[in-house]
């Protein structure tokens, strides 16, 4: 009886064992992940939170204040490096040098890899597509009111349509760089069997771009009220100055009625690109640039000009100051959009030592961003009319020495020889290259005032000359109109540069874009020649129809649609110069097959003499593919991992 | 247990024996039977008895196995002898001879033990004349090998076992062999190998290693779903159980075993002599560059040949510097054992200490060689409560002390290949600075190409080595309750069981080292002396890490964890009507286990697992068996939706041997039986082991990177915030690998002597968990994606045979071989989508372990040849005697489009081995050969390519690339060395069947000889063994350079060949 007894004891310690583990609530046992985990969801419980959310969002934007990771200011023909130091190259300027291809992209935004250089991977973490998966989620989870619930309805509002605006400006710069492309409009789930995305007919991205920009728009304020915490935030007139960016540009030869890419089709058979020219596309972008410069000058927005002027400058300097300060001011009023969150950074890659200065270290004062022999023949005489159309300047002979008297001074140094090529050009010229024996003036001026100031010295062997091993210009030019003249180049320290918030976009663009758009709708507009005006005005020229009318060996240029048409595209192309504008306008004009297909030259920077130095030195033969180089290659990376995504055409 | 009841019974049978004999004379009868029992040798049986089943009389027979009976026309005589079957025969049938005696010749045959055998099978035991599924059961003694390390006894032992061992370097599973049950069967990062029991405990390969065969009492291979799927969600990749030993009632009875064991290496990389390496070093820097500055010097080289100052003109050969010919090592266990009827115990110690063979300098007077003590101590107690109540407790602490180099062993080997030979001395004599007392460390700055020194000392391997010691402790403590209740007065067949564990593990390391001091020798021009200088002392010039005379002390990492384990099962096992077998089982437990080194909150949370298994059997008649069992399980690892997974199996058996019209091929085909199983077993431990809850988002809130700024700037801050990045999207469908597999099996005996089990197997693998790495960019995800995406095949055959000959009295001889052969593919990967053109480069329909890589044709002829070729890694400075490879897709360019696979899988497909054991009277002898086929394995030339410097690094020189290389002498273009080079000519180094090597060798594995005492009773000393054995004796292989079993790790601490004398006493 007693054993019996045991046994049904442990029996019944057996049996509750099994009990206890069958039945305890197995659920429980295995629900070990405490609440407070960071998941997704905990992302948009706070506002608090979901402000970083937000923030991240932004961190996609490019980093267009760094050279190296902006897409088109060194991947043109604006801006050369050296030739010989070719293990510093970064991808960018792989691409000017022709050797974009398919299998490692160079600056492949698409994979968001190779931009930077050599091991730099500063940038990759930020791909494009991911930045636009972020605003997705981000989207998502702050329409849905349940979400967030300490944030202010309006506020909610607002950043969505931040978000809207980043998801559009997102698709826009991919568009812009690869043509037609996936809509992204919804986050992807992670478990979908087939994760293929496919390209969409450029109308389609054009018009989804666009219809974002407006929903956008309508959420986001006109103006910045907390300037100290909000500055870079997006608001509407930067919504509608992008939305008139893309419209031009879809309105622009390249997107519309295209024949070099009737073929080009995806793997449906459906075409990419609309063949047949539709002129209600520029109607279109005239009405949305308008909108845009309404919008803008209602909030304040105007042409720098250099105003509070402690230095005593001369008329002539100042005008070179509304030149150059127009850009690298920081926040100054014709700045629609400035990247708060990429400084300009490479001041010392455009300023070389400079003559009166004492610091000669070219590791700080680089001076390797060569503008080539072209650009700076595109700028105007000082009658405002191209080097080759002025009748009263005779440039055949460019190379030709000259000496330079005293009324050059705030030009050129008093009594320097140099080439005819430096004489009588336009203010912006001077404001923006730096060249053998030319000013540049910078607030740390040696003398205190603009005269008997800095002139830069770029002979062999000289200050800016060629002799460092690595550090030199190619071309023995210089790109001045990036740096900051607050910045301070002199004594033995550091210089220290005065980077800007790198301006997007500027007044002056949409001027430009809209002048551009008026005359397609109507040829020879004279509203779209007072638009060219205002920057002709600013940059110290005369009017166009004056300029020509007395000036030009074509003086009836602007009358015609198609002459009107160049002189737009030719101001744009000196306003925006070295503002990373050019590769895109060359591209949508179809005329980089033209402009890119040439060589690049430079003075013999090799040359000690004056004699020596001022000969035509070719640096490279640069090719352009027709149409192939219009676009990024896409990449085998991607077009294998998507049986889909069809490769850009010629790649 | 069968087997212990026969032992037991055998007294009793006797003295019944003895009895019915002498009742027996009484009988009245009319013929006279004669006849003699022997058995299948012809050997007499004494002993045997002989009963007369109608008139009940017995006899036994006599020395000479011979009987004599009396008995009626129709009897029927029934010879029987424990130990062997028993055999009828009726008298009618037997004609007499001409004095009308019925003579008879009895065979009687070897009782074939193995189908009453009982194998351990998941969560319990099975006949193995019942099983359905297909488990190999293992001979414990097999798996005693001389390294100690019972993972090194699998390979070709075990039938279904793909194992083999890469490095024989003593330390924490340093040396253990890699084993996968049938192959490799998923490409997952997850759990590839099979899950090991060691008494129902979830153990390690480690823990496995460190088990001794002395302490087993069984040991089973789960191979299908069958048989593993009451594991549920842990058992696809196979199942090793392993059970230990218990006590047995009677005297305490003692089992002591020492060995000393004496270990080489079994294969050396050997080195060019050092004229040679100086001479082919000029050779490889002007081949390349004719204007180079040579890095020696004719003076230097006519010196070293003479044999000069072996300080001024260093000369070493690293490996013999660095290592010893042979170590000795030691092993003790002992055992006791013994009870009664009320408590029964086995207590178990053992201590073993492997030493490295890495030599130790006098200068230290710490030990820098590699010495592991490892030791344990099980205690296991069963306890009769009640009569039907039994309670086991057993306690195991398994420890381990460990002492060696910082770095480990396979890192000296390292050293000496990467380590240049002539440029210093390893040390310099004490007697140099009589007043320094640390020891002179021989390097010298090294040169940059332009022949300008660096500001890098070269690695002094020796320096290296001796420099200070990582000590480590490991203890693994652990103790089990099991209670067993039979609940027969419910009903009879019925028990219960209950069985709960906790285990913690713990480990720290500590490194205490110095910096050596490096000197280097200065020559004075004028006369040749030299002194020498100190490079590295922290003054002005110098270089390197400034050394220093005292130790330095870093801690390294240590682990701790915890688990903690309880389950409850009802069994029940009952033969009705002598026919029906019913059985069934079921089990539920639950676990958790937790780390204290998780590193994150969620990798520190306890990894937990519910389950509930059930086993349920039906035989008839012993014929025909049928089988269900299942495993319904759940891990906090996933979604509540997909936490639960279930995962049935079956299996039915068919033993034709027991049909009525089988009965005339008895006495040929003894037993043959026919299996076929089916179903479907789970693999939890996917993935990362720190990357859990897949259902789960995992972000971080506060990255700096992913932050922005905003403001004016101008006199203010701005307002930064950090930014989010996602390391993982939740994916709630994430669940179980899956795994379903079909066996079809067959059990044959032949001539009661042959055995032959032969399984062919097909799995399925799915749910691979994989990160989606290939999906395009677009997706924009800033995580990969993991998903379960990969599905695999896996297929193969394993067989076993043996075949057991008692010769006579004295001589037994058996011989046995196993073979396995396990392919597989992958059948869904994630992977790039290419199209016809590339459609090699996919990894569809290959094997897990296929490598792609270039096919190399030859080496270049000349620089127009290379010109004219395509562009090879876009790499313009290839010349005559670098790798030409093919362009595969002719796209005028090789990249790695142009890889292909080459060559067989990586892991062997087959494994096998075979040997053979003769007992002799006293003596035995025996011995086994394993071998491997069917893999390739590709040697990394960037780690033997000579002079390649790398930091303080270069290369030394190997004895084969010295006698095999393309040279403009002699511009071999099959030579095994392409164009020497000094620095990396990295399209040399691709992978490409220029590298590949086939893995298949020969070895003999094992040879045992032993002699038994056993005339030693008088001195207490029950019996007794004096034994040799030795492990890796032979090898034959193509491959010379190292041991081939090592494959791509063959600079590695090579595998050991171990020479062993033991003793093994029972009192």
């Amino acid at each position: 009886m007693h054993t019996y007894k045991r046994i049904r004891l442990s029996a019944g310690i057996l049996l509750m064992l099994l009990i206890f583990i069958s039945t305890n609530s197995c659920k429980k046992f295995l629900d070990i992940v405490p609440d407070n985990v960071a998941t997704i969801e905990s992302a948009f419980k706070l506002r608090k939170e979901a402000e970083k959310y937000l923030f991240t969002l932004y961190s996609y934007l490019p980093e267009n204040g760094d050279g190296w990771f902006n897409p088109s200011l060194t991947t043109a023909d604006e801006i050369w490096y050296p030739q010989s130091d070719q293990a510093t190259w970064h991808a960018a300027f792989r691409i000017a040098q022709g050797q974009q291809n398919k299998s490692t992209p160079y600056f492949d935004d698409w994979a968001g890899e190779r931009k930077g250089g050599g091991s730099d991977t500063r940038r990759n973490p930020f791909k494009v597509w991911r930045g636009i998966n972020q605003c997705n989620i981000f989207i998502e989870n702050l329409s849905d009111l349940n979400k967030v619930r300490d944030i202010d309805p309006f506020e909610r509002e607002r950043w969505i349509g931040e978000a809207e605006f980043l998801k559009a400006y997102y698709h826009y710069y991919m568009l812009r760089m690869y043509g037609p492309i996936p809509i992204r409009d919804q986050s992807i789930d992670v478990d979908a069997e087939n994760i293929f995305t496919k390209r969409a007919p450029v109308d389609d991205c054009v018009n989804y771009i666009a219809t974002l920009l407006d929903s956008a728009s309508r959420k986001l304020p006109i103006k910045i009220q907390d300037e100290n915490n909000e500055l870079g935030r997006i608001t509407q007139p930067i919504a509608l100055a992008i939305k008139a960016k893309l419209l031009v540009m879809a309105a622009s030869p390249l997107f519309n009625g295209n024949p070099d890419f009737a073929s080009f089709k995806d793997k449906e058979g459906t075409a990419l690109f609309n063949p047949t020219y539709d002129a209600t596309k520029w109607e279109r972008a005239k009405t949305a640039v308008k909108e845009a410069i309404d919008l803008a000058e209602a909030n304040g927005n105007a042409l720098y000009t250099y105003k509070n002027d402690t230095y005593n400058l001369s008329d002539t300097l100042k005008t070179q100051m509304n030149i150059r300060n127009a850009f690298t001011t920081w926040w100054n009023p014709e700045i629609i959009w400035g990247h708060s969150n990429s400084y300009f950074i490479n001041e010392a890659l455009c300023v070389p030592p400079l003559e009166r200065g004492s610091n000669f270290d070219r590791f700080s004062l680089q001076g390797v961003w060569a503008p080539p022999m072209k650009i700076v023949k595109m700028f105007y005489t000082s009658n405002g009319v191209p080097i080759d159309e002025d009748k009263t300047f005779n440039f055949t002979n460019y190379s030709q020495l000259r000496t330079a008297t005293a009324a050059d001074r705030y030009y050129i140094e008093p009594n320097f020889v140099t080439a005819r090529l430096h004489f009588d050009r336009e203010p912006r010229f001077y404001a923006d290259i730096g060249f053998d024996g030319g000013i540049w003036y910078m607030k740390d001026s040696p003398s205190g005032s603009d005269e008997n100031t800095y002139y830069l010295k770029a002979k062999n062997v000289q200050n800016a000359g060629y002799g460092h091993y690595q550090n030199y210009s190619e071309t023995g030019y210089f790109v001045k109109k990036l740096s900051n003249w607050e910045s301070t180049t002199r004594g033995q320290t550091n210089p220290t540069w005065k980077g800007y918030p790198w301006p997007m976009v500027r007044l002056a663009d949409l001027y430009l874009l809209y002048a551009e758009a008026l005359n397609e709708v109507q040829g020879g507009s004279s509203e779209a020649i007072s638009y060219v005006d205002k920057i002709r005005t600013r940059a110290g020229l005369k009017g166009i129809v004056e300029s020509w009318t007395n000036y030009s060996s074509n003086p009836t240029k602007y009358t015609s649609k198609e002459g009107l048409r160049q002189i737009i595209q030719r101001e744009r192309s000196i306003e925006m110069v070295f503002e990373g504008e050019r590769l895109w306008d060359l591209k949508r004009w179809k005329l980089a097959a033209e402009e890119l297909n040439q060589d690049i030259k430079g003075w013999n920077i090799f040359g000690k003499t004056t004699e020596s130095f001022y000969q035509e030195r070719f640096v490279f033969n640069q090719t352009f593919i027709t149409p192939r180089d219009y676009f990024w290659p896409i990449g085998d990376y991607d077009t294998r991992r998507n049986p889909q995504l069809v490769e850009n055409l010629g790649w | 247990m069968k087997r212990k009841l026969i032992r037991m019974g055998k007294p009793i049978t006797l003295l019944l024996v003895m009895l019915l004999c002498s009742m027996g004379l009484l009988a009245q009868q009319s013929i006279v039977v004669k006849g003699s029992v022997s058995d299948s040798s012809g050997a007499a049986l004494a002993g045997s008895s002989v009963r007369a089943i109608k008139s009940g009389q017995v006899i036994l027979s006599d020395s000479t196995g011979q009987f004599q009976l009396f008995v009626a026309g129709n009897e029927v005589l029934e010879f029987s002898r424990v130990g062997y079957t028993t055999s009828q025969l009726n008298v009618s049938k037997i004609t007499p001879d001409e004095n009308g005696v019925l003579s008879v010749q009895m065979t009687l045959y070897l009782e074939n033990k193995a189908l009453d055998e009982v194998i351990v099978v998941g969560f319990g035991n099975q006949k193995k004349k019942s099983m359905v599924s297909s488990v190999t059961a293992v001979n414990v003694e097999e798996l005693r090998v001389p390294t100690g390390n019972i993972t090194n006894a699998l390979a070709g032992r075990v039938a279904g076992m793909i194992s083999f061992q890469t490095s024989g370097e003593p330390g924490l599973g340093t040396d253990n062999s890699q084993f996968y049950i049938r192959g490799l069967a998923t490409f997952g990062t997850g759990k590839q190998d099979p899950l090991i029991l060691i008494d129902g405990v979830e153990s390690t390969p480690t823990d496995m290693a460190r088990i001794q065969p002395d302490d087993i009492s069984d040991f089973s291979v789960l191979k299908d779903a069958a048989a593993s799927a009451v594991y549920g969600a842990r058992g696809a990749n196979g199942v090793v159980l392993i059970n230990t030993k218990s006590g047995k009632s009677g005297t305490t009875k003692f089992d002591f075993r020492a060995e000393t064991r004496m270990s080489s290496n079994t294969k050396n990389f050997k080195f060019a002599d050092n004229i040679t390496y100086m001479q082919l070093a000029n050779e490889a820097t002007l081949t390349r560059s004719p204007n180079a500055v040579l890095p020696y010097s004719v003076n230097k080289i006519n010196h070293t040949i003479a044999g000069d100052d072996p300080y001024l003109y260093p000369n070493n050969n690293w490996i013999e510097q660095l290592i010893k010919k042979n170590t000795i090592n030691q092993s003790y266990n002992l055992a006791l054992s013994g009870g009664n009827t009320k408590a029964k115990y086995y207590v178990a110690g053992w201590y073993q200490m492997n030493n490295g063979n890495l030599k130790v300098d006098p200068v230290n007077d710490f030990n820098n060689n590699i010495k592991l003590q490892s030791y344990s101590l099980r205690s296991n107690v069963n306890l009769n409560l009640t009569n039907t109540t039994e309670l086991i407790v057993r306690l195991y602490g398994q420890f381990d002390d460990y002492k060696g180099p910082i770095g480990g062993g396979a890192r000296t080997y390292n050293n000496a290949i990467w380590s240049n030979p002539v440029m210093f001395p390893a040390v310099y004599p004490a007697e140099m600075l009589p007043y320094i007392e640390h020891p002179f460390f021989g390097s010298s700055r090294t040169f940059s190409s332009d022949g300008n020194p660096t500001s890098t000392l070269y690695v002094n391997p020796y320096a290296e080595m001796v420099k200070g010691y990582r000590v480590y402790k490991t203890s693994n403590l652990m103790p089990q309750l099991e209670l067993k209740q039979n609940l027969k007065f419910i009903t009879q067949g019925l028990s219960a069981r209950g069985m709960a564990y906790v285990r913690r593990t713990s480990y720290f390391a500590v490194d205490r080292s110095y910096n050596p001091f490096y000197y280097q020798a200065i020559v004075n021009p004028l006369d040749q002396t030299y002194r020498i200088s100190v490079l590295n002392d922290g003054t002005t010039g110098s270089v390197g890490t400034v050394g220093s005379e005292t130790l330095g002390y870093a801690e390294s990492d240590k682990t701790v964890n915890s688990m903690i384990w309880a389950q409850g099962a009802l069994d029940y096992s009952r033969r009705f009507n002598q026919k029906h077998d019913v059985g069934g089982m079921l089990i539920t437990y639950l676990s958790s286990y937790e780390s204290g080194n998780g590193g994150s909150v969620t990798a520190s949370l306890p990894q937990r697992n519910v389950g509930l298994s059930g086993r349920f059997t039906y035989g008839f008649d012993d014929r025909y068996m049928a089988e269900f069992n299942f495993g319904y399980n759940a891990s906090e690892r996933f979604e509540n939706n997909n936490r639960w997974g279930f995962f049935p199996s079956g299996g039915v058996a068919y033993r034709v041997s027991n049909e009525k019209f089988f009965e005339p091929l008895l006495n040929t085909i003894n037993d043959l039986k026919f299996r076929f199983t089916y179903g479907v077993v789970g693999n939890d431990q996917i993935g990362n082991v720190n990357d859990r809850f897949f259902y789960l988002s995992n972000l971080s809130l506060n990255d700096g990177t992913y932050g922005s700024s905003f403001g004016r700037n101008e006199g203010t801050a701005t307002y930064s915030r950090p930014g989010v990045a996602v390391y993982r999207y939740a994916n709630s469908k994430i669940s179980w690998e899956r795994s379903k597999q079909i066996n079809l099996g067959m059990d044959l005996r032949m001539f009661k002597s042959l055995d032959l089990t032969v399984d062919v197997f097909k799995q399925y693998r799915s749910n691979i968990l994989m990160s989606r790495t290939y999906v395009e960019n677009a997706a924009g995800f800033m995580a990969t994606p993991i998903s379960n995406y990969g599905k695999a095949e896996s297929q193969g055959v394993d067989l076993a045979l043996s075949y057991n000959k008692q010769v006579n009295k004295n001589l037994n001889i058996n011989t046995r071989g196993t073979f396995t052969y396990a392919t597989n593919k992958r059948t869904v990967v994630d992977e790039l989508q290419y199209d016809q053109s590339l459609a090699y480069r996919s990894m569809i329909g290959h094997s897990i372990n296929q490598v792609w890589g270039l096919v190399a044709e030859r080496l270049f002829v000349d620089k127009n040849e290379v010109t004219n070729s395509p562009l090879q890694y876009g790499d313009v400075g290839l010349l005559a005697g670098d790798i030409k490879y093919r362009d595969i897709n002719k796209d005028g360019i090789i990249n790695d489009d142009d890889m292909v696979p080459i060559g067989l899988p990586t892991v062997p497909e087959i494994i096998y081995g075979f040997g053979s054991s003769v007992h002799y009277k006293n003596i035995d002898f025996s011995f086994y050969f394993q071998g491997s086929a069917r893999s390739s394995f590709f040697i990394n030339p960037q780690n033997i390519q000579p002079f390649y410097k790398n930091g303080g690094y270069e290369n030394g020189l190997l004895n084969v690339v010295a006698e095999s290389h393309w040279s403009e002498d002699n511009p071999d273009l099959y030579a095994f060395w392409p164009r020497l080079s000094t620095w990396n000519v990295s399209p040399n180094n691709k992978t490409s069947t220029w590298w590949m090597r086939k893995g298949n060798f020969l070895r003999l594995k094992s040879v045992d000889a032993g002699y038994s005492f056993n005339h030693l009773k008088r001195i207490g000393i029950s019996s007794a063994r004096l034994y040799f054995a030795a492990t890796n004796l032979a090898l034959w292989s193509n491959f010379k350079m190292w041991d081939v079993e090592m494959g791509g790790n063959g600079l590695g601490y090579p595998i050991q060949s171990v020479y062993s004398l033991g003793l093994q006493v029972n009192f």
